[in-house]
């Protein structure tokens, strides 16, 4: 008896200073106690593999998820949770293993058809991931504009000239979550960018323009983008309307740092447009 | 065995510190129609309220009040500006046993008293005018501001409680605007363990049922709400018993995600993020959101929070913990730039609270005492002080500066865990229980001071601090109607805008853009009608013989 309590105070003092997770600490060392009182318990494994997780000790974590699988665990839990410590480890087959498994269990669980696909894109099996991940942006019931640009970047991949369908997929995402979410009217001004789309980009870039409070970065960034289709004379009018809003602006903003390098910045491109003409 | 072991443990780790995080005294989820009714008439409804009502998304027009009761029925909300004419109604006819129920069209700060019920009857009011509604001041109204901040209040017990009591007799005793809490900002881990529903009953609805029915609660995600709460689907007892607005509603920024989100109150610009389930790298959709939100602002103040501690040495360490570092070094250089003023963190259960900072993104042993301008990262004369009125002064930020923020790690509404508490970037460090409040109020200068106290359990005030910003809403300068410059007058009365040539030159074309650069007018005249103009700004190109230049206009 003393000598077991010896050993879980030692544990406790070894382990003190590699968790800085405060009550996980405890809860991983109470869970270490309830394991030796019940070696055979496979559901404690299971508890201190999750708790083990959460610390992002991934190989701890796994050892216990295995352990509790040899010890007979055989709930579909077990294999989302296999499955995902794979994935953060970046062994993305056996990850893939482990999340077929769950999917055996119950094929239409959204976490885990996610999981998936993220596992499909990350073995580059890009059609499987966007067929996942579609399957996902269509069903989940509260979708964040993360899981957009995450369902978007995976449709590139797979085919870097689908804009269109990226574009689509930003509507969709638009359409759900409010039309000025604002990291999709981003991603949306990038595809138009780089899909060529020029005519359409600048209206993007005027819906930030009218839209926002401060629009000084923005006509700055349409002016760069002017300049680099070559459209000079635009260039310049945006410039001019950035300097007027700069200098409407209260004495606090323009003393930030972001907005006196725009001034810096404004003042280049101009010199720029103003060697290019001559 | 397990239970003397379990008491060895404790005894190791902190005596104090396990016993605040026992649960022996934890209501029991059916009792709560009874505390419910605490102060209130009894309903003899069959259908009883089990949680609330309480107050969500504030707006200057709007509000959302949610509850629940134990069996489904109709949403209606009865309210009016006097307590014996709760004339007007919003109701949802749909069945349901989580009530939310969106009142709109409402007048800016304006006090609405209400009651909640079904089609048939009221089911739960207040005779003394305890449950109401004051909407937020249109956004950038200077006036007298009180938020209370909760870190990682949820453990249910009494110590929560204790913190509870010494801020209602500090608001009930409060020198001016008595009674007054505009909002309650909790910072996360507001139900422990998990942040379950019966969790979130147990350490918030049971606890802070008397507030809620008066004062909007904002919130962001701990990572104790996180275990029950899944953000990559929005879904879990967090966000169902949050409604936060995603669209911009009460200001700022879409960010499409109850995760993150911004709302002004006043002339207070507020950022909430989630330091635990979203990426926070540069370039995410967060920090994109973020960046684009605080460039968006024009607000006088900008106060963020999220749950993971930008500084700490308490029961968890931002040199060595990867949420804390990410937070410190990928957000607050930008957040810092564009002129965030407090940044409010739980995590670490103790209050630690920083000098007058910007820069300092290292680890602790970093941290240099220094003003700014000689390499170091205080900002200001006093900003090494204690930040007091009456001791070293109060922090100065003027209305030109960006630089200079109070970091709070305020983590001890519930329980205390100890720790260092050695952080070199802090000011005062305390292992003691408490919660935080923030006052804005006129400096009768022109200016406005931002002053948070820190009041512990017993009422005692142990800490406080000013940041005083002096010339708050002066006129920006620039291109304004009816002004002269060099080459052009603006007269808004005839509306015409007459160019000034120089007598040796000739005038041979004027171009006038609107605001998005489109070309919308075209002159050969030095006198040019610009009445049929819609309002906004425009740039007047003017081309001549000799020379050519642009001029601006706004047409108000």
């Amino acid at each position: 008896m003393i000598k077991r309590i010896l050993c879980i105070l030692l544990f406790l003092s070894l382990s003190m200073p590699i968790f800085a997770h405060g009550d996980l600490t405890i809860r991983i060392a109470e869970k270490t106690i309830e394991i030796s009182e019940d070696p055979n318990n496979f559901e404690l494994y299971y508890q201190r593999g999750l708790l083990y997780q959460q610390h992002m000790e991934y190989d701890y974590a796994l050892e216990d998820y295995l352990k509790s699988q040899s010890l007979g665990n055989t709930n579909k839990a077990l294999h989302y949770q296999i499955a995902e410590v794979h994935f953060l480890t970046e062994e993305y087959s056996e990850a893939s293993k482990s999340i077929d498994s769950y999917l055996e269990v119950d094929s239409m669980d959204l976490s885990a058809k996610k999981l998936q696909a993220q596992i499909h894109f990350n073995l580059k099996s890009y059609k499987k991931s966007l067929e996942g991940y579609r399957y996902v942006i269509h069903n989940m019931k509260d979708i964040r504009p993360e899981d957009v640009l995450e369902y978007c970047n995976i449709m590139l991949t797979e085919n870097n000239k689908n804009y269109k369908g990226a574009l689509g997929a930003i509507q969709f995402g638009l359409d759900q979550l409010g039309p000025h979410t604002i990291s999709l009217q981003l991603k949306k001004l990038d595809y138009l960018r780089d899909s060529g789309q020029t005519e359409k980009a600048l209206e993007q870039y005027n819906y930030f323009i009218l839209e926002y409070n401060r629009n000084e970065f923005w006509y700055y960034k349409k002016a760069k983008y002017l300049a680099e289709i070559n459209r000079p004379h635009e260039a310049f009018i945006s410039l001019k309307l950035a300097s007027v809003a700069i200098e409407q602006l209260n004495a606090k903003f323009k003393n930030m740092s972001p907005v006196i390098e725009l001034k810096e910045q404004i003042k280049s491109l101009e010199s720029s447009i103003n060697n290019q003409k001559s | 065995m397990i239970k003397k072991s379990t008491f060895l443990l404790a005894a190791l780790y902190s005596v104090v510190s396990i016993a605040q995080t026992s649960n022996v005294d934890l209501p029991n989820v059916s009792a709560v129609a009874v505390t419910n009714a605490v102060g209130l008439p009894q309903s003899s409804a069959s259908v009883t309220v089990v949680r609330g009502p309480y107050l969500q998304s504030g707006t200057p027009t709007s509000v959302v009040v949610k509850w629940r009761t134990d069996i489904a029925t109709q949403s209606v909300v009865h309210y009016g500006k006097t307590l014996k004419s709760l004339s007007k109604k919003a109701s949802n006819t749909a069945l349901t046993t989580e009530h939310e129920v969106s009142l709109s069209g409402l007048s800016p700060n304006t006090k609405y008293y209400f009651n909640i019920g079904n089609r048939s009857e009221v089911l739960s009011k207040s005779d003394s005018g305890e449950m109401y509604i004051i909407t937020a001041p249109t956004a950038g109204t200077k006036q007298f501001v009180r938020a209370w901040i909760l870190g990682d209040a949820g453990t249910a017990n009494n110590n929560q409680r204790d913190v509870r009591d010494a801020y209602y007799d500090y608001v009930d005793d409060a020198p001016q605007n008595k009674g007054k809490t505009d909002m309650m900002l909790f910072l996360g881990d507001n139900a422990y363990g998990s942040g379950t529903d019966e969790e979130y009953q147990n350490a918030l609805f049971d606890i802070y049922d008397e507030m809620l029915k008066k004062s909007v609660a904002w919130s962001c995600l701990g990572n104790h709400d996180g275990k029950s709460a899944d953000s990559a689907t929005q879904s879990g007892p967090y966000y169902d018993i949050f409604t936060f607005p995603t669209n911009a509603q009460a200001g700022g920024t879409a960010s499409g995600t109850e995760a993150y989100y911004s709302f002004d109150y006043a002339n207070i610009h507020f950022i909430i993020l989630d330091s635990h389930h979203t990426s926070r790298e540069v370039g995410g959709a967060m920090y994109n959101w973020t960046q684009a939100d605080i460039q968006n602002t024009k607000q006088d103040w900008i106060v963020t929070l999220f749950h993971h501690p930008i500084y700490t040495k308490g029961s968890h360490d931002s040199d060595t913990e990867d949420r804390l570092i990410e937070m410190r070094q990928n957000f607050m250089p930008m957040m810092e730039a564009n002129g965030v003023d407090l940044i409010l963190n739980g995590h670490s259960h103790s209050y630690e609270r920083s000098y007058f900072l910007n820069g300092h993104y290292g680890f602790a042993n970093t941290f240099n005492q220094d003003e700014i301008s000689k390499g170091g990262h205080t900002v200001g004369s006093n900003g090494f002080g204690d930040g007091k009125a009456d001791s070293n002064g109060a922090y100065q930020k003027t209305s030109a500066a960006a630089e200079g923020a109070v970091y709070i790690t305020t983590g001890s509404a519930g329980k205390i865990s100890g720790g260092d508490l050695n952080h070199q970037a802090m000011s005062v460090s305390l292992n003691q229980l408490g919660s935080c409040v923030m006052e804005v109020e006129d400096d009768g200068r022109g200016g406005q001071n931002l002053t948070v106290k820190f009041l512990r359990e017993n009422d005692d005030i142990e800490d406080y601090f000013t940041i005083n910003k002096s010339g708050i809403a002066l006129k920006a300068e620039g291109t304004a109607s009816g002004l002269i410059s060099g080459g052009l007058l603006y007269d808004d009365n005839k509306e015409v805008v007459k160019l000034k040539l120089d007598k040796n030159d000739r005038l041979k074309k004027v171009n006038i853009y609107n605001n998005i650069g489109e070309l919308v007018k075209k002159s050969r005249k030095e006198s040019i009608n610009v009445g049929k103009l819609s309002k906004g700004l425009y740039i007047i190109e003017v081309i001549t013989k000799n020379k050519g230049y642009t001029e601006s206009i706004t047409i108000e």
